[in-house]
């Protein structure tokens, strides 16, 4: 009786530990948003730094990215087939369009930001009795098929006895080899070696450098961090935002370069090509995630909105304020002609 | 008259047949060199001028050869560039051209297994080795993108460029080096972001280390010093008093 009862018991706590672990991890995935739904924690997640990972973050950067579906389903070097021919109706190529939009958005889907993570050096056991039992190293991977690579045991027995976790390095080689990844390589390519991102830099093929390194690493790795961020430093310094535009990487870019307060270039070519929506929002952006800055409480005091936001940051955050001021000036220019032209016409 | 000819032809060929081959060497030489006129002839016309020079002018040429070979050892990208690739191939790839010589109408699926061995060269050599300047390199680009189809992306098959199969190897090495290095481009699969990173699991986490190891203590308590119980040590030897040695 008294077992069954201690078995109940043990059953119920290893339940409510599973359940613990479970909500854990959804509450990690879902970010700061269920947490807070609350008025009083709207004050507590105003001061807290908004991440990467939040709702209204994530819209911004999905709407500064745009989408382009000419570049988004450009011909890639593929299989050859003999092409197919559909006769559709208006109503069905407009059917069409809206699943190939809904494509690119699975595609366009931004790669993680996240923190590097911390080394493993756990040790599990020390067995001084096995010290020089064998001149190799022997290396215990847990090969069960439904569990996530993050959860799986991999452990050493070192030459001296010492039975220790595997480190980050020794993880990723591990599972790719007992559980192969299409794409990714043993030893890191070639390429990700700084005199040859140099090369590839100057053939301008960030783009490519970025999809082989989302495909080679895991997003908290060291090498990832690295390359990206040789990556985002070489388009801000040759001003080629638009490489990236309309692919998974700009939100990243973007976000690089607003946490960073480096945001001015990327302004300044977003109004050359015109797109004034997209540089109010990652103003509204930068003023979200520095809150404390000038231009963020002058904007806050105002209630700007729109250009207002721009004008505000060009005065206040700017280095190069004079392209910003111009623009500005002609787009009021040109939106006091028109609406001149339309009191006279009407 | 021209029987004589052939019976005298066949009993030199019986003879001495290694005076033939110096000679045919000496024009396989001279066609590979550009900017030559290739010597035909025929091996029953021995030219008196060529039967006592044989020695000198075989030298000469392999010392050109050599020469050529050195040229663009260092890098063989500039040959692309130079005025006799140009001449001789234009805009057309290296392999533009070239036929294969094969029994019937179908040709061999694997192509030869390498056009030379040693010092001796093949007659109607591959697309590659018939030209010494033409090096197979990883960083020689603007070659290897000639044995990649700009459709699919893939390396040619060697029935159709005509190149051995050593040279299909040495290009396919090439080819990956290249890709591996960032010099020539190719297809990057989409990867999905579904796995949780937040490394809460034991498997990657801080696990606590065990007491033994946090006090200092050794792992196994017998990896220590162990002092015996004395009045065990005396009931064991009570037991085996008569065994005990004096």
């Amino acid at each position: 009786m008294a077992a069954l009862g201690t078995a109940r018991w043990l059953l119920r706590s290893y339940l409510c530990v599973k359940h613990v672990q479970k909500s854990h991890r959804a509450s990690v995935k879902c970010g700061v948003r269920t947490l807070c739904s609350g008025t009083q924690c709207s004050a507590h997640s105003d001061s807290a730094k908004p991440k990467f990972t939040d709702a209204a973050v994530q819209d911004i950067l999905t709407r500064i990215t745009g989408l382009d579906l000419q570049k988004v389903f450009r011909p890639i070097k593929q299989e050859l087939k003999p092409p197919t021919y559909k006769l559709m109706t208006d109503e069905q190529l407009e059917q069409a369009v809206a699943v190939a939009t809904e494509q690119a958005k699975k595609l366009l889907q931004m790669p993680p930001v996240l923190q590097e993570r911390t080394p493993i050096n756990d040790v599990l056991s020390e067995d001084k009795i096995l010290d020089g039992m064998d001149t190799a190293k022997y290396v215990f991977t847990d090969i069960t098929y439904n569990i996530p690579h993050r959860e799986r045991f991999i452990v050493v027995r070192e030459t001296n006895g010492t039975l220790r976790k595997a480190t980050w390095k020794e993880r990723d080689r591990l599972v790719q080899v007992y559980f192969p990844k299409e794409g990714r390589k043993l030893t890191a390519p070639l390429i990700f070696k700084q005199d040859n991102l140099k090369i590839v830099f100057s053939q301008d093929r960030h783009e490519d450098v970025l999809d082989l390194c989302l495909v080679q690493f895991d997003p908290d790795s060291s090498e990832f961090i690295r390359v990206h961020t040789t990556t985002y430093e070489d388009v801000e310094k040759h001003g080629k935002y638009e490489l990236l535009h309309s692919t998974r990487h700009f939100g990243g870019l973007a976000w690089y370069l607003v946490t960073a307060r480096r945001v001015d270039g990327l302004i300044e070519d977003m109004l050359k090509r015109e797109r004034l929506q997209d540089a109010v929002s990652l103003v509204s952006l930068f003023h979200m995630v520095h809150p404390h800055s000038e231009s963020a409480q002058e904007a806050a005091s105002q209630q700007a909105t729109g250009t207002e936001l721009l004008k505000i940051y060009a005065q206040k955050e700017s280095q190069r304020s004079g392209y910003i001021e111009l623009v500005l000036q002609a787009h009021e220019q040109t939106a006091a002609e028109g609406s001149a032209a339309r009191l006279t016409c009407s | 008259m021209a029987a004589p000819v052939r019976h005298i032809a066949k009993v030199l060929f019986r003879l001495s047949p290694s005076v033939f081959h110096p000679l045919r060497q000496n024009e396989s030489f001279l066609c590979r060199l550009p900017g030559r006129p290739c010597l035909a002839s025929s091996p029953f016309i021995i030219p008196h001028h060529l039967y006592c020079k044989a020695a000198s002018s075989q030298t000469k040429d392999s010392a050109q050869a050599l020469e050529a070979l050195s040229r663009y050892k260092e890098k063989p990208w500039d040959y692309l560039e130079s005025e006799e690739y140009i001449e001789r191939y234009g805009t057309s790839p290296v392999w533009a051209g070239y036929r294969r010589n094969h029994k019937g109408g179908i040709p061999p699926q694997k192509t030869r297994k390498t056009c030379i061995r040693g010092d001796k060269i093949c007659g109607n050599p591959c697309p590659i080795c018939r030209d010494p300047n033409v090096i197979v390199h990883h960083q020689n680009v603007k070659l290897l993108q000639q044995f990649i189809s700009p459709q699919t992306g893939m390396v040619y098959d060697p029935t159709r460029t005509g190149v051995c199969m050593k040279q299909q190897k040495l290009i396919t090495k090439a080819v990956n080096t290249a890709q591996d290095q960032g010099l020539l481009p190719f297809q990057i699969p989409h990867v999905e972001f579904s796995e949780d990173f937040s490394n809460t699991h034991d498997a990657v986490g801080k696990t606590p280390p065990p007491p033994s190891l946090r006090s200092g203590d050794s792992w196994y308590k017998w990896y220590s010093d162990i002092t015996p119980d004395e009045t065990e040590v005396a009931k064991v030897k009570k037991l085996y008093r008569a065994y005990l040695k004096k």
